[in-house]
């Protein structure tokens, strides 16, 4: 055959799969969106959920998710930074950083439900914390290390050595010009990092299943006192996120309008992660803005 | 005070791993002069200069003495950062800190914990100055250092080492990003920095060299070919290696 | 003078700055790297106690095609089966059409829809796996049941999950090996008077083959360790699969299930952990064939 031929042959077959591809996946995410919005309301917002009854709300799991999206951060940022710092300023080119490079490669590469497990024999029945929010951001904690130390050190990285370089000359130390000099300029890479990781565990679930337990009890938003037992920021409580909450009620679910919650919950959760990548997007391009003014 | 030394380096040797770039050069850094680098790329000017401050700790092997107020500098018991303290450096690129062009002079003595309006003040005025730039910055200080042209940027960058009060200033190739009026401006700062400086700089404008050092080292593939009074080496070299680098025939 | 060369001799605010903070950043590697230790000696302690333990052969458990935990049988074989038969043919599935996408994004469209599917597809790569798994679940399987009878659960239930959560992932990583590829061979080639298609699939596709390789290994290796959304839409029947349209369990499916229901210590659970081993040692192998693949491409 021609070669022109085969070309227009090769071009028409590509574009008609890969639109059909397209087509198929993008009403797939329509069809998510679509039977679930409606049935986003206030009220199954702010509802808590039933277990035996229709009209149950997602109020607890929404706030559980989010809540242990922020502890998750709380344990997981300075860490990453710290040994992201290590990393890109510090370590030499040699073989025992080529085996912490690994490690991090390795723990990236775990599937999230092997580090469920580790987490249930360790942080829930060696440490003694029970099904809780605590031993639930420690197993995220492990997920999210690996993704987020290599995108702060991306964003270390691509501050021009020149910065550095000066700094340096007007004898600082190497940590000060990591802080003061290197640090301002990674800032938004990491923020957005940041965000993005802050996405990826926010849906999470089979990391937490066994981890932050299946179960939310009843908890009380007034009491803001963390360690006492109903209180909503106790971390020692078991909780069930939003993720974990449409596996359940569908896998062993006995409420009668489990695909209606489920729904909604789906929606819901596409929202946020939809939210947690334009506010990383946005924030990225707000302090790029900001500092070449 | 004329022929005092100000900085000796000893039978300096650098190595990049295995590979060594720099052999066994010595040479005295007279005191409140200009002494110049030169030779083509890669003939370790910019290495040696370098070594001077410690710059290399990093990225290189540096055997040999650097001698400091009777002090062997290259140890590593001394304080790296007091070195270069004293011993300021310059750069070939401008990099001004994102930051008013009041923040960027004391930025130095911010970090040492100077915190007296009126000592910072003083030196912001003093260093800029020196540095030639005063009249054209003093009414927009607190306006952002990268709003400046490029030579701006390099005086201010030169101002932000000089605040420091540092002894020996080390220049590497500081104007081989600018434009001849930049560059011109800067050699005539250098001049009147010497009075209170020494000055080393590693160029590749021999043009330069000649209009503004005192001393000039040659240097070619590692090894210090000559070293003498500038006019000497441009008028008179003793070495064939000098003379066929001045005259264009490599490089 | 001699007082500048005790100065220079004395440790000052800075030298306590770069000790303190080579000793913080250096402490959190070492934390990170020790984690991954606890994490490999723990699972492998837990994973090898059915056989130190309770002194089940090996063998039988990797041969074995009878998994009843309350009679002592372990045999793991349907298991292993299943979880590396959803892999392969979700990633033989992904791996054409993610191709096949990402050359028409970045070699055919305007660079306009590229711009307006990556943010879509960065979406599509972070949707969690239990929403696909609910997909699974509320479509797929009934469509399933529809046209080949049966339940609808089953591997190529879970097949069609496992392909339908990786071809974003892949897609994306594909699309960017391909633009990684320098424009100037797409200039010279076309130069030489080469078709569009001649350039892509003599020019671009082989430089670009590590990376879409990688990319291949890495939705595979995302695919054999998917647990919940494999879980939903599997049927979870732990006997060696007959066709894909027969309910089967994976390891990671067996594992979600079973964990909760077994009792700490016991055979029963120890085998569970054995599973949990197996997992562990083959995202170890799918990272030593990544980064087997994305070397060669350096070379």
């Amino acid at each position: 055959m021609h070669p022109e031929k085969v070309d227009k042959l090769a071009t028409g077959i590509i574009l008609t799969l890969a639109g059909i591809v397209g087509l198929v996946i993008l009403s797939l995410l329509a069809y998510i969106l679509a039977t679930g919005i409606p049935h986003v309301s206030w009220d199954f917002l702010t509802s808590s959920a039933e277990s035996f009854r229709a009209g149950g709300g997602i109020r607890d799991q929404l706030f559980n998710s989010l809540y242990l999206v922020v502890l998750t951060m709380i344990v997981s940022v300075p860490l990453a930074l710290c040994a992201a710092i290590y990393l890109s300023e510090y370590a030499p080119d040699n073989r025992w950083t080529g085996l912490l490079r690994l490690a991090i490669e390795v723990l990236s590469s775990l599937p999230s439900v092997v580090v469920g497990l580790f987490g249930y024999l360790v942080f829930v029945l060696q440490f003694g914390m029970d099904f809780s929010l605590l031993a639930g951001a420690l197993a995220l904690t492990i997920l999210n290390l690996p993704i987020l130390t290599r995108s702060c050190e991306d964003a270390l990285r691509q501050v021009p050595y020149l910065q550095r370089q000066a700094g340096l000359g007007l004898g600082m130390s190497k940590w000060r010009v990591t802080t003061k000099i290197v640090l301002p300029a990674a800032l938004p890479g990491i923020i957005t990092g940041a965000i993005l990781s802050a996405g990826r565990i926010f849906g999470e679930a089979a990391a937490l299943i066994y981890t932050a337990g299946q179960s939310s009890p009843a908890i009380d938003y007034g009491d803001w006192n963390p360690f006492s037992p109903a209180s909503f920021l106790n971390p020692m409580r078991p909780a069930e996120t939003l993720a974990v909450h449409i596996w359940k009620v569908n896998s062993e679910g006995l409420v009668p309008d489990a695909r209606a919650v489920s729904n909604g919950s789906a929606a819901v959760l596409i929202i946020t992660i939809l939210l947690f990548n334009l506010v990383a997007r946005y924030l990225g391009y707000l302090i790029k803005k900001k500092l070449t003014k | 005070m004329q022929n005092s030394v100000a900085l000796e380096a000893k039978q300096l040797a650098v190595f990049y791993g295995e590979k060594q770039v720099v052999y066994d050069v010595s040479l005295k850094f007279p005191a409140n002069q200009i002494t110049a680098l030169i030779g083509a790329s890669g003939s370790g000017k910019s290495t040696v200069l370098r070594s001077l401050n410690r710059m290399n700790d990093d990225v290189a092997t540096v055997k040999g003495e650097i001698n400091f107020h009777g002090l062997n500098i290259n140890e590593p018991k001394v304080n790296v950062y007091r070195v270069r303290q004293q011993i300021g450096m310059v750069f070939q690129q401008p990099t001004p800190f994102p930051l008013s062009i009041y923040e960027n002079v004391i930025y130095g003595l911010r970090l040492a914990g100077e915190k007296n309006k009126e000592v910072l003040d003083q030196r912001v005025e003093e260093s800029l100055r020196q540095a030639a730039l005063w009249d054209e910055v003093k009414d927009q200080l607190k306006e952002s250092a990268l709003a400046l042209s490029g030579g701006q940027q390099q005086r201010l960058c030169i101002a932000r080492t000089l605040a420091v009060r540092p002894e020996i200033i080390l220049m590497d190739e500081p104007t081989s990003a600018l434009d001849p009026v930049s560059t011109s401006q800067i050699e005539d700062t250098l001049v009147q920095l010497k009075e209170k400086f020494t000055i080393i700089m590693v160029t590749h404008n021999m043009q330069q060299a000649s209009r503004s050092a005192d001393w000039t080292a040659f240097m070619h593939q590692g090894h210090l070919v000559e070293f003498d009074k500038t006019a000497n080496i441009f008028m008179n070299p003793q070495e064939q290696k000098t003379a066929d680098y001045l005259s264009g025939k490599f490089g | 003078m001699d007082n500048l060369r005790k100065e220079l001799l004395r440790p000052s605010a800075e030298s306590k700055q770069e000790v303190s903070g080579k000793v913080v950043s250096y402490f959190a590697i070492l934390l990170i790297g020790g984690l991954v230790g606890t994490i490999l000696i723990f699972l492998t302690v837990k994973g090898i106690a059915l056989f130190t333990g309770n002194h089940f052969s090996l063998r039988e458990f990797l041969t074995g095609v009878n998994w009843q935990p309350g009679h002592h049988h372990f045999g793991a074989l349907p298991m292993i089966t299943t979880s590396f038969s959803v892999t392969v043919f979700s990633g033989l599935v992904a791996l054409p059409l993610a191709l096949v996408v990402a050359i028409a994004i970045t070699e055919m469209l305007p660079s306009r829809v590229y711009k307006f599917f990556q943010p879509v597809i960065e979406l599509l790569v972070g949707i969690p796996s239990v929403v696909y798994g609910y997909l699974g679940l509320t479509v797929i399987v009934p469509q399933l049941r529809q046209m080949f009878g049966g339940t609808g659960f089953g591997i190529l239930a879970a097949t069609c999950v496992l392909f339908l959560m990786i071809l974003p992932t892949m897609t994306s990583m594909t699309i960017d090996s391909l633009r990684a590829v320098p424009q100037s061979y797409r200039q010279a080639s076309t130069g030489l008077g080469a078709t569009r298609w001649q350039t892509i699939s003599r020019v671009i596709l082989p430089s670009a083959k590590s990376g879409i390789l990688t990319a291949m290994v890495f939705g595979m290796a995302r695919a054999f360790g998917e647990a919940l959304a494999v879980q939903m839409v599997i049927g979870n029947t732990t006997v060696m699969p007959k066709g894909v349209m027969e309910s089967a369990a994976t390891l990671t499916s067996v594992l979600t299930t079973g964990i909760g229901n077994t009792v700490m210590g016991t055979a029963a659970n120890n085998a569970l952990w054995s599973l949990a081993l197996i997992l562990l040692i083959m995202s170890l192998a799918f990272n030593l064939l990544i980064r087997l693949v994305s070397r060669k491409g350096v070379r």
